[in-house]
């Protein structure tokens, strides 16, 4: 890791450490998000690490947003951080958009959403419904791509003029329904979508970032069972010490570092853009990573795992929703076996065989 | 525990494709290709292998060998084993015994045993487990006593791999008695020719009815003192650090690789003019997205051990996920083709696969059971 994205980690887990612990969580779920920590990381610029200085980003590249992400993870963090930066910020910036001054979220292309932007400069008007999206009622502004004209726009929608239906993840994360009415849009709302700008990158980009999140949560979750299984004694000893019991901590530490190497390739091979084939690994190797590490997590722990206020919860019921987010890992396997398998098989070792690349 | 993220220099990457060069006009296009290293028994494709610097890569020139890093070795391994090439003879006297010497063995031992086996030439077994003792190792029950000039071994081996082919083996025995409080002690290693007077090799069936097993009887071989490995009653911390940092490489996870291939190239794929259904896309996303993350962790080991850093924890994890990889392969594609299988079929994949499932077991077992490895890789993880 570069001496710039460790000096990044640092600090983020310095933050979230003070204004993210196991309480503030808790709390926020109740709301939604945390305000504060927002604020806080506002401030910091943290929400747009990876969007260029000159777009008015924070600077630094796809793996240093990642990175970060992982530390969010790792915290539970209730903030649309990966929305804000390797989303919306993404393409507000290529597009020559303005950045919001409040959070920024972004609609993560539901088959059944309807986006129709109508009119021109000085008449924009925006009709939209769109689902799932992270944070929805909460931001300032949505990222939507929107078809006009036989061309693609990259659209700031302001969530002041749209309605808001509530909806929410497993961990109680908001997932908004929003809806634009042919309400009017200002010209720096709208811009025309540079090419590398399109349905397919925001996916990969939001799989990519679903996949960093849930790599830093399984961090904790490793940690947290190694932990508990530690201190927890029966029969006379900790429960670490039996056969059964390590199978789980090995298994879950296994995952762990599998989901971590999957993402660190595809956010170190993302100069500038993340590539298919390295996304579709990272992110189905995250979510199984997620789904089995969440299951042996919770056999270990027992009981305690099952409550509201132990951490362990907080981590699992994200987990349970981040592998389905963008993608679950059916999704990912069958699209890159696909391709794969277009390939062929005298393809299959030079693709299976190519990591990380040297810059 | 740490696993960092690495990548290949231009310098591995150009091995890499020296290697693939040479396999390619070595392997003959449809020729049916070996699962893992144990796969296949050929001398001759072993020398031609050294001919081109590629076995005893960890061996210093001043040996015979080429003084390469872990992660050229890596590099060269991963493309044989994906590949399918016969590697049985040297691998093991390549991936273990050399290294061992290395680091134990007398000056001595180093020349007489390096430049062979980097030559391709010199090929070794393992002379670790018995009748009564197999994860549970400090239990041997092969003695060595005393004599004039060096010892007599008596006791017997069992599951010794390619002995009837191979020309030494190093047997872990007794050579004085376990010491109160500590069963470790008083083990030694000792060089045995398998060709010596008083050693007798006898076939155990393979579950795939081939030869590869055997039991090793020592009746009263003379070992002259200058073939004990190591020190003498080193034995135990010997064995256990020459099993701790071989567990993870790419032979404990790509054993079933080829089955993989041919199963994409009579199938699914466009080499048969097809377009895969979604169960089986979904298939070879799921096993080549694993592929790759393992794979990674099997080179950040690799990278480790170049710089000096001691992944023993690490390692135990790759070589305890990757081989329960490998069976999960060969289940994943029985499941897929839903066939009954047939050794003799006239599919390379499905023959192929037939040998997969009689031998996958194997893989979770050889070189320590999975359950000995998580006990190793649970303490570590609590530290």
């Amino acid at each position: 890791m570069s001496d710039d994205r460790s000096m990044l980690v640092e600090v983020a887990t310095g933050l979230f450490g003070d204004l993210c612990t196991p309480e503030d969580v808790v709390a926020a779920e109740g709301s939604g998000w945390s305000a504060r920590l927002w604020d806080a990381l506002a401030e910091s610029g943290f929400p747009y690490v990876s969007v260029p200085e000159e777009a008015g980003g924070s600077g630094g590249d796809v793996a240093d947003a990642c990175a970060l992400l992982a530390v969010a993870g790792r915290f539970a963090a209730p903030v649309p951080l990966a929305e804000a930066g390797l989303l919306g910020g993404w393409a507000l910036g290529a597009a020559g958009l303005e950045l919001p001054e409040g959070p920024l979220s972004v609609a993560v292309g539901r088959p059944d959403d309807t986006v129709s932007l109508t009119g021109g400069p000085g008449s924009w008007s925006l009709s939209a419904r769109v689902h799932r999206v992270p944070w929805g009622g909460r931001a300032e502004r949505v990222v939507l791509l929107a078809p006009s004209g036989g061309s693609t726009y990259v659209v700031s929608a302001p969530t002041s003029s749209a309605s808001v239906t509530p909806g929410r993840n497993l961990a109680d994360e908001p997932r908004d329904t929003l809806t634009w009415d042919g309400g009017a849009l200002p010209d720096d709302a709208v811009a025309e979508a540079p090419p590398g700008v399109h349905a397919d990158a925001l996916r990969l980009r939001g799989a990519l970032a679903r996949a960093a999140l849930i790599s830093g949560a399984l961090a904790r979750v490793s940690d947290l069972t190694v932990r508990y299984t530690g201190e927890r004694h029966q029969f006379g000893r900790p429960v670490a010490r039996f056969q059964a019991v390590q199978a789980h901590l090995v298994t879950i530490a296994e995952e762990a570092q599998l989901a971590q190497l999957a993402v660190q390739v595809a956010a170190g091979n993302a100069r500038p853009d993340p590539s298919f084939a390295d996304v579709a690994s990272a992110k189905a190797v995250a979510s199984e990573a997620a789904t089995t590490a969440a299951r042996h997590s919770h056999q270990a722990h027992g009981a305690i795992g099952m409550t509201k206020e132990y951490e362990l919860g907080q981590l699992s019921r994200r987990l349970w929703s981040w592998r389905d987010e963008f993608g679950s890992e059916r999704w990912w396997n069958r699209e890159l076996g696909r391709r794969l398998a277009e390939a062929g098989a005298d393809e299959l070792w030079p693709r299976i065989s190519t990591g990380l690349v040297t810059a | 525990m740490h696993f960092a993220v690495t990548s290949l220099t231009a310098a591995e990457e150009a091995l890499r494709a020296e290697v693939r060069e040479f396999l390619a006009a070595e392997l003959p296009a449809g020729s049916r290709p070996a699962l893992g290293f144990a796969g296949r028994h050929a001398p001759e494709f072993s020398r031609k292998l050294a001919a081109r610097g590629w076995v005893g890569m960890a061996i210093p020139p001043e040996y015979g060998g080429h003084g390469r890093s872990a992660v050229d070795r890596f590099v060269v391994a991963e493309e044989l084993l994906a590949a399918g090439a016969p590697i049985g003879a040297h691998f093991v006297a390549d991936r273990q015994t050399g290294p061992t010497l290395l680091q134990f063995g007398t000056e001595e031992q180093r020349r007489r045993f390096l430049p062979g086996i980097a030559a391709g030439e010199i090929y070794f077994s393992l002379g670790m487990s018995e009748p009564d003792s197999g994860s549970d190792l400090a239990s041997v029950r092969t003695r060595a006593t005393r004599v004039e000039g060096g010892w007599r071994v008596t006791g017997t081996k069992v599951w010794t791999s390619e002995a009837h082919r191979n020309h030494w083996f190093a047997v872990l025995c007794r050579t004085s008695p376990p010491e109160e409080g500590s069963k470790h002690a008083g083990l030694s290693q000792l060089i045995v020719d398998l060709h010596a007077d008083g050693v007798r090799v006898s076939p155990i069936p393979y579950l795939d009815g081939s030869h590869h097993f055997n039991e090793v009887a020592l009746e009263d071989v003379f070992v002259p003192d200058e073939m004990v490995l190591g020190e003498l009653g080193s034995g135990w911390q010997q064995v256990t650090s020459e099993l701790a940092y071989e567990r993870s490489g790419p032979d404990r996870w790509l054993s079933t690789f080829p089955l993989l291939r041919e199963w994409l190239r009579e199938g699914p794929g466009r080499d048969a003019g097809k377009h895969a259904t979604d169960d089986e896309a979904v298939v070879l996303g799921r096993l080549a997205s694993r592929y790759r993350a393992i794979r990674q962790m099997s080179l950040s080991v690799a990278r480790a051990l170049d710089a000096g850093e001691a992944p023993a924890v690490e390692a135990a994890l790759v070589k305890e996920i990757g081989t329960r990889f490998e069976q999960e392969v060969v289940e994943a594609l029985r499941a897929a083709v839903e066939t009954e299988l047939d050794a003799g079929s006239a599919s390379l994949f499905e023959a192929l696969l037939a040998e997969a499932v009689l031998t996958a077991p194997s893989y979770t077992l050889r070189g320590g059971t999975n359950e000995i490895l998580r006990g190793v890789a649970a303490k570590g993880l609590g530290r």
